[in-house]
């Protein structure tokens, strides 16, 4: 390891020390007491100035030809920079939606703040990985702080349902893909992702991919992968399934983009096929699922699955239009996911969180903003014009028709329109007269700079979108 | 037959076998007993490998470690020596067509692929070669799997806790 070994990792390694200032600090303030009772946000600011710094490390590195460190294991190139961007925007507005909740639910905030920037640096490594055995091991610094973070509410059984379920699922899916990696070592001598494009095509490797998306295709929720996703999401405490149900997506979806398009191109044929087919059943499940559902968590899981689909058709894709395209999407997608939540983290029915549709109602006129920016998210997800949703599904359709594949871009578009009919039904909710009177909002300065963050980026990225997408282009320049 | 091969069917057999105890017995006590053999069968595939030093540390961490934390888990849990619990639901025939299924791909796959054999002899396992090659070419996993860690232990320390 050498010095440039470490410069190329800072962003990572400023994650990790402010998760374990957040750490001490607790503890600092805590003394001998079992539970925690600084409640104060000083962890939730170290969080963000370690996020921040993150930022400034990643930005001050000129954007360049790709570095690859320790010992080729590691790679900062363009896919990287963007991947590193959309973790950290996650974890920004992760961090500054939750402290209203954590203080009205007393959850631990040290421990809270600390597990979501390792679950950060996880994705980030994942983004990263030139080898299978730091995808394998970015994967599961990512998942590790999500199963806590699902657990975290200890007085709700729920939440701890939700935990449980979550780890004895994730750890199978892993096994899978712990699995996938020994197979395709078998057949390919090697763990270097590099390498794997000249080996020999032999049956074992393509077992052996089919297990790693067993992997991946879990933690981002894609059919038949996704049973756990309903389940965990309504358990968690809210903060934690707004954080998981972006950042995970980030991790999963970086290490397919590292695995097909970059690594195995010569086998598009095969994993083209494979992945589409998976594409159209996760989106159509999923939002027919999603609409039959009552609860907003549920919904928005679901809605999650769908838009696990949507993205996966880039990957099916392949070549650098469709990687610039998921690139792109899984930026809009932490804007306008956290977004919906961040408004739903602002709500309250009778000291519990207020998870139901019908809890929306009215709040127009008890919160104008906060019901515009859920309304500007919902029009969003849907993929509707002038948001950054439309723009997004755009590229990935694009893509592919470029590929050739008019049955994949035909069913993202029909079941899009299904989808404009559930979340719409939020939004106008949201936007109605008539009050929900069991429900309060809570106003927080920290939580209305993260929505009007999360807003922005929605409509930026709808409207001007032509610094990004020269962005995510330039990520894929090196595609074949 | 070569007198590896039997080797390895017999391992394999003890290894599956005392598995299929593990998942299926209902007596708690038993399925944790029954983890001995298995992680003692995946030993001896490992000393076939000439993996000696993976090969003991799988007899001490796993077989020796493990289960015995396991089995004081078990007792310092209120009823647990005794509890019974049926370990299979009605979804347990899907389950077994899918592993069975599962299984006969990847049987089929293992045969039809043409085995490469590459020339010259495995590298040296020694506890040597391994720590250099944490501390080498596998620093950063290395120092990753400690930050797993800590997320493990912070997870453990935060729902186990008392309450106040």
């Amino acid at each position: 390891m050498t010095w440039a070994d470490l410069s190329l990792i800072a962003p990572e390694l400023a994650l990790a020390a402010a998760a374990c200032a957040a750490l001490l600090q607790d503890a600092w303030a805590t003394g001998p007491a079992l539970e925690s009772r600084s409640r104060g946000p000083a962890a939730a600011w170290i969080a963000l100035g370690g996020v921040c710094a993150a930022l400034l490390l990643l930005g001050v590195r000129p954007a360049g030809a790709a570095q690859v460190g320790f010992a080729g294991m590691y790679v900062r190139d363009g896919i990287t920079r963007v991947v590193d961007l959309a973790a950290l925007a996650a974890a920004g507005l992760g961090v500054m939606l939750s402290p209203p909740y954590l203080e009205r639910f007393r959850l631990p905030a040290g421990e809270y703040h600390a597990l979501l920037l390792l679950s950060t640096a996880g994705a980030m490594l994942m983004g990263a990985s030139r080898n299978l055995v730091l995808l394998f091991l970015g994967l599961e610094m990512l998942s590790f702080p999500l199963y806590v973070l699902a657990a975290l509410a200890r007085r709700s059984r729920r939440s701890q349902e939700a935990g449980l379920k979550y780890l004895l699922l994730g750890a199978f899916a892993t096994a899978f893909f712990v699995y996938g990696v020994a197979l395709v070592y078998g057949a390919s001598g090697t763990a270097d992702l590099s390498r794997l494009g000249r080996a020999p095509d032999v049956p074992l490797l393509h077992a052996g991919v089919a297990f790693l998306v067993i992997g991946l295709g879990f933690e981002a929720a894609l059919v038949p992968f996704h049973a756990w996703a309903p389940d965990v999401y309504e358990g968690a405490p809210m903060p934690a399934t707004a954080f998981m149900s972006v950042i995970a997506k980030v991790g999963a979806f970086a290490g397919l983009l590292r695995l097909f398009p970059q690594a195995l191109p010569q086998l598009a044929p095969a994993w083209g096929q494979m992945l589409a087919a998976i594409a159209v059943a996760t989106m159509i499940l999923g939002n027919l699922a999603a609409l039959a559902q009552s609860n907003v968590k549920r919904l928005l899981a679901y809605s999650g699955v769908a838009h696990a689909g949507y993205i996966l058709i880039g990957i099916a894709s392949g070549g650098p239009a469709g990687s610039s395209a998921v690139l792109y999407y899984l930026l809009v997608y932490v804007a306008m996911n956290l977004g919906a939540f961040g408004v739903l983290l602002l709500l309250e029915r009778r000291g519990e969180e207020a998870d139901r549709v019908e809890d929306l109602a009215g709040l127009l006129g008890r919160a104008p903003w906060a019901a515009v920016v859920l309304a500007a998210c919902m029009v969003s997800l849907a993929g509707l014009p002038p948001t950054a949703g439309f723009i997004a599904k755009l590229y990935l359709f694009r893509a592919a028709l470029q590929d050739h594949r008019v049955a994949l871009a035909l069913v993202g578009a029909l079941t899009s329109v299904v989808s404009v009919y559930y979340y719409l039904r939020v939004a106008s909710v949201a936007l109605s007269a008539g009050a929900a009177d069991a429900v309060a909002v809570r106003h927080s300065r920290f939580a209305g700079v993260g929505l009007a963050l999360a807003a922005a980026g929605v409509l930026w990225l709808g409207i001007v979108p032509g610094a990004i997408t020269a962005l995510v282009q330039q990520a894929v320049q090196a595609l074949r | 037959m070569s007198g590896e091969a039997i080797a390895f069917y017999v391992l394999a057999a003890v290894t599956l076998g005392s598995g299929v105890v593990v998942v299926t017995s209902p007596n708690v006590v038993h399925s944790a007993v029954a983890l001995v053999p298995t992680f003692l069968g995946v030993t001896g595939i490992y000393v076939l490998l000439s993996a000696e030093f993976v090969a003991v540390i799988q007899v001490l961490i796993y077989a020796g470690a493990i289960t015995v934390l396991i089995l004081f888990v078990i007792m310092l849990t209120e009823g647990g020596t005794g509890i019974r619990a049926r370990q299979r639901n009605e979804q347990g025939a899907i389950g077994a067509a899918v592993a069975a299924a599962m299984a006969g791909l990847l049987i089929a796959v293992a045969v039809r692929t043409p085995w490469a054999r590459l020339p010259g002899t495995l590298p040296t396992y020694t506890p040597g070669a391994i720590g250099q090659s944490f501390l080498g070419p596998n620093l950063l996993v290395f120092e990753g799997t400690s930050v797993v860690l800590l997320v493990s232990l912070v997870g453990a320390i935060v729902i186990a806790r008392k309450e106040e």
